[in-house]
């Protein structure tokens, strides 16, 4: 599927007005590789195997307390890994604890507590009325519900959803194998689920 | 001027297609090639909603099921079996 790319738009913008646009990611596009990349075997294989050492690592450390929470943590971190750092949403998830940590720490050091609040560039505010404020407002719904992605543009916070679904829709894959072949192993003796049959292609 | 070019809406509306396609056919019951933007973003926040959800149900049994697990068990075999394969 053609999907817009800045190479494109340097050329573009070269020829209108002869400047050369600055490339002001250096990363990537997450959308380039959507389909594709989460819906091999072996990134669903690299996924599992990460999440299956998070949760014998849970499992066997007693000193963690044995919330639900843990799981989904461990099964959100192993996503955003084994995205490699190729998008937002996915260094955003990994720096997530780094800052809760963080927040934690220094609230028990002064004593009182305020998690620090991003407030939105005002600049952005101007930006935005150009566009419709219906469609500005479903985007920012959209842009709570990505990781790290509230105060990102309209067509890179489309880009990250892209990615993000893809990558969704792998982990819930994977961790419906798993939570099968674990439950099928407490019911009979039978060994793991003919793993062709799941619902992933290549 | 900005740095960044004026993204225009022929390039916002091509994205928004892209994403419509990837929404389950649920929500593009009218097969209509162009539905609103407005629309496509508020099924993709449903359809982000309900993949979240999923996630946490899967959480939540997989947890339940490592609760009732012990060391020896054919679980906790299985798991290792996994882990290796």
């Amino acid at each position: 599927m053609a999907i817009p790319n800045s190479e494109n738009g340097d050329s573009a913008a070269m020829v209108r007005g002869g400047r050369k646009r600055k490339r002001r990611d250096a990363a990537p596009e997450p959308g380039h590789r959507s389909f594709s990349t989460w819906r091999t075997e072996s990134i669903e294989k690299r996924y599992s195997s990460k999440l299956l050492e998070a949760l014998r690592r849970i499992r066997n450390d007693a000193a963690e307390p044995r919330g639900n929470g843990a799981v989904r943590d461990a099964a959100d971190r192993a996503l955003a890994v084994a995205a490699r750092g190729r998008s937002r949403w996915s260094r955003a998830i990994l720096s997530r604890r780094a800052i809760k940590l963080r927040a934690v720490r220094r609230r028990r050091q002064r004593g009182m507590g305020e998690l620090p609040r991003s407030l939105p560039h005002p600049i952005e505010r101007r930006r935005r009325r150009r566009r419709s404020e219906l469609v500005q407002k479903k985007a920012e719904e959209l842009g709570r519900l990505v990781p790290g992605c509230r105060k990102v543009s309209l067509p890179a916070l489309l880009e990250e959803t892209s990615d993000y679904i893809a990558a969704l829709e792998m982990q819930i894959r994977a961790m419906s194998v798993i939570a099968d072949a674990v439950s099928t192993a407490g019911g009979s003796s039978v060994g793991l689920p003919d793993r062709s049959g799941s619902p992933s292609t290549g | 001027m900005s740095s960044r070019s004026r993204i225009t809406e022929e390039e916002i509306n091509e994205l928004i297609s892209k994403l419509q396609s990837l929404l389950p056919d649920q929500a593009r019951r009218r097969g209509s090639s162009r539905a609103s933007a407005t629309k496509v973003l508020k099924e993709t926040c449903n359809y982000i909603k309900s993949l979240h959800r999923e996630v946490d149900d899967l959480s939540d049994r997989l947890s339940d099921l490592m609760a009732s697990m012990d060391s020896d068990s054919p679980q906790a075999e299985i798991l290792r079996n996994l882990l290796r394969s």
